[in-house]
């Protein structure tokens, strides 16, 4: 009994959602006029060239007009490594107990074979190569710091499934993920400084296509690469670290 | 240097980001620094309250784009004057934690501390930020926060409380994201206030979905019945700070973000009769489960979702006097109920038996936390000289001018549920038979000061409301007047 009426229920939300959904326009162009926006897609659209000399308007769009959010998602994902972390929380994590308790931290079950481990260890440089690539040219082609770094962490997660004993430094982990998140901050604190606005770009844009171009937001975007980057791989290795009880 | 509502993300985010380098280079790093961050939120609070207070709205712009194209913060003397609350309680409860598990080991203090503060500054920035999107983004980090604290112990109960809570918690999210998509494909904006001017123009089934959706994503972060069913268990596993946390400043965020979505942004008639009646519901049924509670933390949370009902109901009179008693019984709310959850978690600490017969008698072993948990108590339920009377008064008031006499008997015969179980709670401290050995855990400094600061504020304020009753007013009416919001913040183009 208590299944049917679920599924009824179920049933009706389904359809009240379709007939709202469909009545979206979706894919179809309702920007309006780009010349006079009256909607901020277009509004976007117009300034993501002209003013911040961006060729890439949606990461004009989600690191500078709405800067914001993006601090507050890294944020979100520091969070989550965070809760994670407590979560998780082992004894053995302490530096005393960490050396004794080495042995037992099987990460992998089974020993890879040798084909996997050599095709691993070419291939872990070209993805961090990649990765780094895609946050760097954010500005200019499609990705950026989100993606750079989910690359760069699939780099680091083919290496922990391959390898048995490969550690990520977690010294150097934290240090580079702190002050990512620090210079990030420190970028939006410049602008309030500077220009008087949280996050404001500077007046130098550069020019529009070029690697220097659209001022801060590539560099935002290298802190964001950097910052994804190793909160995943710690995320990674965290899950991965969980013993077998 | 001045000082801009952005100051408020900005300083815990840079701590946050920070602690983990800080406390390699000192090791008590973690426990201080966020407590000198909260701190801070607290004086720029006050500062831009005055400010607020003398020379009207704060509309501040982030990355140079004017509203409606980029994200703005707004402070109107409503959203001052509940971040100024929030950041006081935010930081009394860092106060009252300053030693908890200072026995463990780095690590997990470290990440405790961390999420406790941005839990508060979370809540600070959906409470501030003029931007439905943003406000999102801040629910998203008060969630996050909120399901890690909750799992924080290592107990299959608490695991339980924490996974159904993310569940819940992230049908919430779900549903938000698609009423905002939904707003955002009829309006083409995200920014609040031009969101308020252009609803008149989006059509009426549009307008349902996407006020259903709200109602159900802000409902389950609001605490409102029947989506509240993460909310006893997360308050009675979470760690003791945590749980006063939820209650002065999570629901404090999630009640604000939904008034302001049915306040602002809609105008749809029947809301208003919607939220005394669930509002209503939810009160009575969370006070009749408290009555039933053994256990002291569950009881208080369940007191908790009551309060909060009674804040919805408030609310969905409408009028301005049940607005202004609506705001004043959240800071009383807030103000009483962490009091209770600092107090209460002592008796837990200290009794063998953690239902509520381990209270018995315990006023001989820790004096000074059971007056003052009878203090709480007592102006919870509303007893004249303290702060608690004035908010129930004002919204019972506010009711007869309406004509709404069954509902304010139905108010009152709830009261009288609540009335019930904290005077047993409270006989069992002072006249039931002591059942117990001499206690070990006497109150730190820290905590005695944080209580005794809570304490003293419902004293004074139910002996002396004056001294907040004219921002309470203000606030109410920046609530009620929208016109006034949206042409601050789209009029100065």
């Amino acid at each position: 009994m208590k299944k049917y009426i679920i599924f009824i229920l179920i049933a009706i939300v389904g359809w009240s959602l379709a007939t709202t959904f469909k009545a979206i326009p979706f894919g179809a162009d309702r920007r309006g006029d780009l010349n006079n926006p009256d909607k901020v897609a277009a509004y976007y659209l117009k300034e993501s060239p002209e003013t911040l000399q961006t060729a890439n308007s949606i990461t004009a769009i989600v690191v500078n007009f709405r800067g914001f959010d993006t601090l507050g998602e890294v944020t979100v994902l520091f969070l989550a490594a965070t809760g994670l972390a407590s979560i998780l929380y082992r004894k053995e994590d302490d530096e005393e107990e960490k050396e004794a308790s080495k042995k037992d931290v099987e990460r992998v079950r089974l020993p890879s074979s040798s084909l996997v481990r050599t095709g691993a260890k070419i291939l872990f440089p070209l993805i961090l190569l990649l990765g780094i690539y895609v946050f760097v040219h954010g500005h200019l082609t499609p990705g950026g710091g989100f993606q750079g770094g989910a690359i760069i962490a699939t780099g680091f997660l083919l290496m922990l499934i391959t390898y048995k004993h490969f550690e990520t430094n977690h010294n150097v982990m934290v240090w580079l993920e702190s002050l990512a998140g620090l210079a990030f901050v420190a970028v939006g604190l410049y602008g309030l400084f500077v220009y008087g606005s949280f996050l404001q770009n500077t007046h130098s844009v550069g020019t529009l296509n070029d690697l220097i171009s659209g001022g801060l937001i590539p560099l935002i975007y290298i802190f964001i690469g950097i910052k994804v980057g190793t909160e995943l791989t710690n995320i990674l290795d965290i899950l991965l670290k969980i013993k077998k009880s | 240097m001045v000082i801009s509502p952005v100051h408020y993300i900005v300083a815990p985010l840079l701590a946050a980001f920070a602690i983990p380098l800080l406390t390699k280079l000192y090791k008590d790093a973690a426990r201080v620094v966020p407590g000198i961050v909260l701190f801070y939120n607290v004086i720029i609070s006050f500062v831009l309250m005055q400010q607020v207070s003398q020379t009207g709205m704060i509309s501040e712009v982030i990355a140079g784009w004017r509203p409606p194209w980029g994200i703005n913060l707004v402070l109107t003397p409503f959203t001052a004057f509940l971040a100024t609350m929030v950041s006081v309680l935010g930081f009394i409860i860092w106060l009252y934690g300053f030693r908890f598990k200072r026995t463990l080991k780095g690590g997990v203090v470290k990440h405790y501390e961390i999420l406790q503060m941005m839990m508060v500054a979370g809540s600070i920035g959906v409470i501030i930020t003029g931007d439905l999107f943003n406000m999102f983004v801040f629910i998203e980090i008060v969630g996050i926060t909120a399901y890690s604290l909750t799992a924080f112990y290592r107990e299959r109960n608490v695991a339980e409380a924490g996974f159904k809570y993310l569940l819940i918690g992230s049908l919430a999210s779900t549903f938000l994201l698609l009423a905002i998509l939904i707003i955002y494909t009829q309006t083409g904006t995200l920014n609040m206030a031009q969101i308020a001017e252009r609803m008149a123009f989006v059509p009426q089934t549009m307008k349902i979905t996407a006020l259903i959706f709200f109602l159900i994503a802000l409902g389950i972060e609001a605490e409102m019945f029947p989506l509240n069913g993460w909310a006893p268990d997360a308050y009675e596993q979470a760690p003791s700070p945590t749980s006063a946390t939820f209650a002065a400043v999570v629901s404090i965020a999630g009640v604000y973000a939904l008034v302001r979505v049915l306040f602002t942004l809609f105008d749809v008639s029947g809301v208003h009769n919607y939220l005394i009646v669930m509002g209503f519901v939810t009160m009575l049924i969370a006070e009749i489960a408290a009555i039933a509670q053994k256990n002291l933390k569950r009881m208080l949370a369940y007191s908790s979702i009551g309060q909060v009902g009674l804040v919805l109901i408030a609310f969905g009179i409408g009028s301005k006097l049940a607005v202004f008693g609506a705001i004043f019984l959240m800071l009383n709310h807030a103000v009483i109920k962490s009091l209770l959850f600092m107090t209460g978690s002592y008796f837990i600490y200290n009794a063998d038996d953690k239902r509520l017969v381990g209270l018995n008698g315990m006023h001989k072993q820790l004096p000074y936390v059971s007056a003052l948990f009878s203090l709480a108590a007592f102006a919870i339920v509303g007893f004249p000289p303290f702060s608690g009377f004035w908010s129930k008064f004002y919204i019972l008031i506010s009711a007869s001018d309406q004509k709404m006499m069954y509902l304010i008997i139905g108010i009152l015969l709830v009261t009288i549920i609540e009335l019930v179980y904290y005077l047993r709670a409270v006989g069992r401290i002072y006249f039931a038979k002591e059942e117990m050995e001499a206690v070990a855990h006497k109150p730190s400094i820290n905590a005695l000061v944080a209580m005794s600061l809570l304490a003293i504020f419902i004293i004074v304020v139910g002996v002396y409301p004056d001294i907040i009753t004219g921002y309470l007013n203000d606030a109410a009416s920046a609530l009620l007047d929208k016109a006034h919001y949206i042409q601050q913040i789209l009029g100065s183009k």
